[in-house]
């Protein structure tokens, strides 16, 4: 075996009590449970580290590459339980922390779309993979099936627990149902992917609101533990004069109202207010029914707007204008309809504690614009009280509320976020409520190191433009609500966008113990990714800091690949004499503790 | 050694020199700093044109010399690009990785092409014509070129077709009624321009899109409209107006929407940061809104009195908006540009 990078420390690792090497394989595999190795996966994958439910996102672009889609669905849906959904309408933190997206590398990967291939393209006789324990005999009800509540549930059920989800409306998805129209994200899929988690034995019981039709009380008694994942489903007000006239809706009842197939008066000139997803699903829906003059109206700039970029691009592509640094100071009327938004002027302000831009409205920068429609998208609360009286004290860390046994998960307690997080939190509450009925975790993360040859990406892929996303035509995309203006990559399409990935989940490491400082690797390098450092600093969790680097052949204690600026192109690999740099595959996974 | 400020300045169009040369005309001491992505000293855009048919020699195209910086003493450093600002640690990052300290520092970063959103899918086969830079990479394939094909048509655009024809080249120019005009165009306006274009070419195309621009091996561009036309030409120019160049102030702290915001007086939210020219979203007190304005005079007394109020005068920049537009569906209020003659 190579004595270089993570081998060359090979019998401290045996002794290390942190680190178990697996005997299963030929391979030389360590599963680490280090915190220095978590810390150096968080910095080297960045997309990953920026995912709520931290998918293997690397892993699963190799696996598109590799032409494995049915694997790469999977490795996907171990961690986000509906990658056909997500790879659709996901709100892709991940792809503004790509590496390939920072300065003089390009653009991000688009890790989304990729997403939505591998459920695309995997192969119709997919055979999903669930790691089933045994049964447990104990009950769950999860209140809720959103995205938090689906995804507390199958993982509860995947445990052994017997699950019963209540839902108020008739169908189960949440805001994936009632809010995200269906020309982002087709419900004959939505569908499928919900299917795929009840199948798991959960009971789904619709038409039952708890707060309304069973008390919380009464659901405590019947079960081991509850989950709360009911959203945010209490729309905010405007607060100003003419709020009740006609025409003037609310934003989450208004994609309520279309997504169950019918068409509020909107009228030409549709005025929407509100800078969230619901704001720009409300004007692109709009624009759909028959707006002729569609606009977003936000008080703050579009740098603050709560949406990924392409949502952004979209609407501007479909004509809907965007009006920053306003806000309505009054709806106006003829008595009954509306005619009108009075708006002010706002312009930025700079709150200090904790740091943050707030708009504040310009005195006497009063200005009207016609309306025969408004749509007021200010976004959702949490109706604790709906639920039961009793219920309080939420708590974010452990998911746990002022009730014993009653845990709860998703926007009901972060406020309105997105789906990601949604998924992320309804697994995180998941792990808890099973250490409280089995008395023991029965789950591990860990870093798993695999001695990896070396890339087999050669240099020019990182040349290779973004492949955009395919759509339909402007036509077919207005003429219908429910026209999916998004048609997914070819299989090509898919593959040639794979190859961009640089494939972080790879460490490139030098053994400073057999370099010879011969500096051959810093000549090659693209990217000031090889530096001379004089000290690397431990940071208070233990993991490591940022390289102290010198400039002084005195000082130098190693020479070091910075992991956050490393492209994983290889060239260092390819020059060094003395064979001393190492790759490592290293990735999240989650085994039996 | 006694403390001299320094005076750094992003962009070397009139906004950023008039900017210095106001500084070092009230600070005799301070160092000055102008930085530019481009390697030429101060020019005329406005001239870009002239300058490519070979009416305008290089020579007169220039507005300063690089002796002429000497002679100021303002330091230039051409061909560097300005990556991100450190408001807090007042500095200032190159791509290069240099990191350069300020006293003040004044964004004018001026603006680029504007590109609809319905453009981005072909957005690698269009042409620009915004800086030096681009017209020298251009300038030779322009004479060989025969038929050409222009996209929006804001007035340098139909400058350039003029240009064009009176160098003896076929264009076809489709114009989008929103292409940075002071209005979005209606029917009537619509109408008069394509017959006053129609006397300089005959192939004016209204009311239709590009579905489609593809690439041929030979060079040559496939040019479909939505309505069925196809054309074959050799180059594809897009003009649809400009917009702030400020993508290195993103995320920095800086208050940005369109432009960098600034009051009045041209300072951003950050005491030690001006904005002035093409790059600056400027609060007019008058209207109660932020307007960008474009254009080379504009950008000459935004240049003085950025300089002024560095210096500690509270000089309030005098309204210039006569006209509304639409930018990227913001109301902006603007002077229209103007016929520039050469500066003294
Ligand atoms: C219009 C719109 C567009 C959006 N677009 C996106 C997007 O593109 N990408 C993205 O990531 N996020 C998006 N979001 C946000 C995202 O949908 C939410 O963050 C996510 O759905 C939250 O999941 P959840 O499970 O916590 O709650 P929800 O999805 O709100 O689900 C809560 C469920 O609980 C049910 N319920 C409520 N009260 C009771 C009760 N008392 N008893 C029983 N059941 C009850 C509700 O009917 C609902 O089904 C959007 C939101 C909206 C409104
Ligand atoms: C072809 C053309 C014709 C025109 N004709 C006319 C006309 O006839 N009349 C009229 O009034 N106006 C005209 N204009 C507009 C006028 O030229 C501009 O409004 C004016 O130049 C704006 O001046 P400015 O100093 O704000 O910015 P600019 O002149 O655009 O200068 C900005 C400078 O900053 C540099 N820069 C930008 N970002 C960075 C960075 N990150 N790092 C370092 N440097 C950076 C740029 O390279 C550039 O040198 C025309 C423009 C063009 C493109
Ligand atoms: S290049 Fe690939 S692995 Fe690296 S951050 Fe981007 S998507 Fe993730
Ligand atoms: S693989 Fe080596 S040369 Fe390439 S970016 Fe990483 S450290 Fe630099």
């Amino acid at each position: 075996m190579k004595k270089n990078g993570l081998y060359s420390k090979e019998e401290k690792l045996f002794q290390d009590k942190n680190k178990m090497y697996s005997t299963q394989s030929v391979k030389q595999i360590v599963y680490s449970t280090d915190v220095r190795d978590f810390g150096q996966v968080a910095k080297s994958i960045p997309c990953q580290e920026a995912c709520p439910a931290k998918t293997n996102i690397p892993g699963y672009i190799r696996c598109v590459y590799e032409k494995r889609y049915g694997r790469a669905y999977e490795v996907n849906r171990s961690a986000n339980i509906l990658p056909g959904v997500l790879g659709r309408i996901c709100s892709r933190p991940c792809e503004s922390a790509c590496r390939h997206g920072e300065p003089d590398n390009g653009q991000s990967v688009g890790i989304c779309h990729l997403k939505r291939s591998c459920a695309d393209l995997k192969p119709s006789s997919h055979r999903i993979i669930e790691g089933l324990y045994a049964p447990t005999d104990k009950t769950v009800a999860v209140i809720g099936s959103g995205p938090a509540g689906l995804a507390a549930a199958h993982d509860l059920a995947s445990l052994g627990h017997k699950v019963v989800i209540y839902e108020s409306t008739d169908k189960p998805g949440g805001m994936l149902m009632w809010g995200i129209p269906e020309f982002r994200l087709p419900r004959d899929l939505l569908m499928i992917e919900i299917q795929n988690i009840l199948r798991l034995g959960i009971e789904l019981k619709t038409n039952t609101a708890i707060g309304r039709d069973i008390t919380l009380d009464q659901l405590k008694k019947e079960v081991d533990a509850v989950v709360v994942a009911t959203g945010c489903v209490s729309p905010r007000m405007l607060g100003v004069d003419g709020e009740g006239l006609e025409n003037v809706h609310n934003g989450l009842e208004f994609m309520m109202a279309v997504n169950a197939g019918q068409t509020p008066y909107v009228g030409d000139k549709v005025v929407v207010i509100g800078a969230g997803f619901t704001a720009v699903d409300c004007a692109r829906s709009a624009i759909r029914i028959g707006g002729k003059d569609v606009s977003l109206n936000i008080r703050k700039t579009i740098e603050y707007m709560r949406i990924d970029d392409t949502e952004k691009h979209e609407a501007q592509f479909e004509g809907i204008h965007t009006h920053s640094l306003v806000q309505p100071s009054k709806i106006i009327g003829d008595g009954k309809k509306v005619t009108g938004v009075e708006f002010q002027r706002t312009r930025l302000e700079e709150i200090d504690t904790p740091p943050f831009r707030m708009s504040v409205p310009i005195e006497n920068s009063e200005f009207m614009v016609p309306a025969d429609s408004v749509i007021a998208a200010l976004g959702q609360s949490s109706n604790i009280a709906a639920v039961s009286k009793k219920l309080g004290n939420l708590k974010k860390e452990g998911h746990k509320t002022g009730i014993k046994n009653v845990f709860a998960a998703g926007d009901f307690v972060t406020g309105s976020s997105d789906v990601i997080s949604a998924i992320a939190g309804g697994r995180k509450c998941a792990r808890h409520i099973d250490e409280l009925l089995v008395g023991e975790k029965r789950k591990q993360i860990v870093v798993r190191c695999e001695n990896h040859a070396t890339t087999d990406r050669p240099r020019s892929y990182d040349f290779i433009n973004k492949v955009e996303m395919n759509t339909i035509a402007m036509k077919k995309r207005l003429s219908k609500s429910t026209h999916e203006v998004e048609t997914g990559y070819k299989e090509k399409q898919a593959r040639e966008e794979s190859k961009r990935c640089y494939l972080c989940n790879l460490k490139y490491e030098i053994d400073p113990l057999t370099c010879i400082y011969c500096s051959a690797c810093i000549d090659v390098a693209p990217k000031d990714c090889i530096k001379m450092i004089k000290n690397v600093p431990v940071n208070s969790d233990g993991t490591y800091g940022e390289y102290e680097e010198t400039g002084q052949w005195n000082q130098v204690l190693s020479i070091a690949i910075d992991p956050a600026n490393c492209i994983r192109c290889g060239q260092c690999l390819s020059v060094c004499p003395m064979d001393c740099i190492s790759v490592t595959k290293t990735e999240l996974i989650e085994i039996d503790s | 050694m006694p403390f001299n400020d320094h005076y750094v300045i992003i962009g070397n169009g009139p906004a950023g020199n008039h900017a210095a040369a106001t500084l070092r005309e009230k600070d005799k001491d301070a160092k000055i700093t102008i930085i530019s992505d481009e390697c030429v000293p101060f020019y005329y855009k406005p001239k870009l044109t002239e300058f490519i048919s070979g009416t305008l020699k290089k020579e007169k195209l220039m507005v300063n010399t690089l002796e002429s910086y000497e002679e100021k003493d303002i330091r230039i450093r051409l061909g560097q690009t300005v990556e991100k600002i450190d408001p807090d640690t007042k500095s200032i990052f190159l791509k290069h990785m240099e990191k350069m300290d300020y006293t003040k520092l004044i964004i004018a970063s001026g603006g680029r092409q504007r590109v609809l959103p319905s453009m981005t899918s072909f957005e690698e086969h269009l042409k620009f014509v915004t800086s030096y830079s681009d017209v020298m990479e251009y300038k030779e394939q322009i004479k060989k070129a025969k038929d050409f094909f222009i996209i929006g048509g804001d007035l340098v655009g139909f400058r350039f077709l003029r240009m064009l024809r009176t160098i003896g080249k076929n264009v076809s120019i489709m114009i989008y009624p929103n292409a940075f005009w002071p209005y979005n165009l209606t029917d009537e306006m619509l109408d008069k321009i394509t017959k006053r274009l129609s006397k300089y070419t005959p192939d004016v195309i209204v009311k239709d899109d590009i579905s489609s621009i593809e690439s041929h091996k030979n060079g040559t561009y496939q040019v479909a409209t939505s309505k069925g036309l196809e054309k074959k030409v050799d180059m594809v120019f897009s003009f649809n107006g400009l917009m702030p160049n400020i993508d290195f102030a993103k995320g920095t702290g800086i208050d940005i929407d369109h432009g960098i915001l600034v009051d009045e007086y041209l300072k951003s939210n950050i005491d030690s940061i001006y904005a002035c020219g093409s790059c600056a979203q400027i609060y007019n007190p008058t209207i109660k809104n932020y307007t960008v304005s474009i254009g080379w005079p504009n950008a000459v007394t935004q240049g003085k009195v950025a300089a002024l109020n560095v210096l500690g005068d509270q000089k309030i920049i005098k309204s210039v908006g006569r006209k509304y537009f639409d930018m990227e569906g913001a109301m902006i209020k603007t002077t229209w540009w103007e016929d520039i003659d050469d500066e003294s």
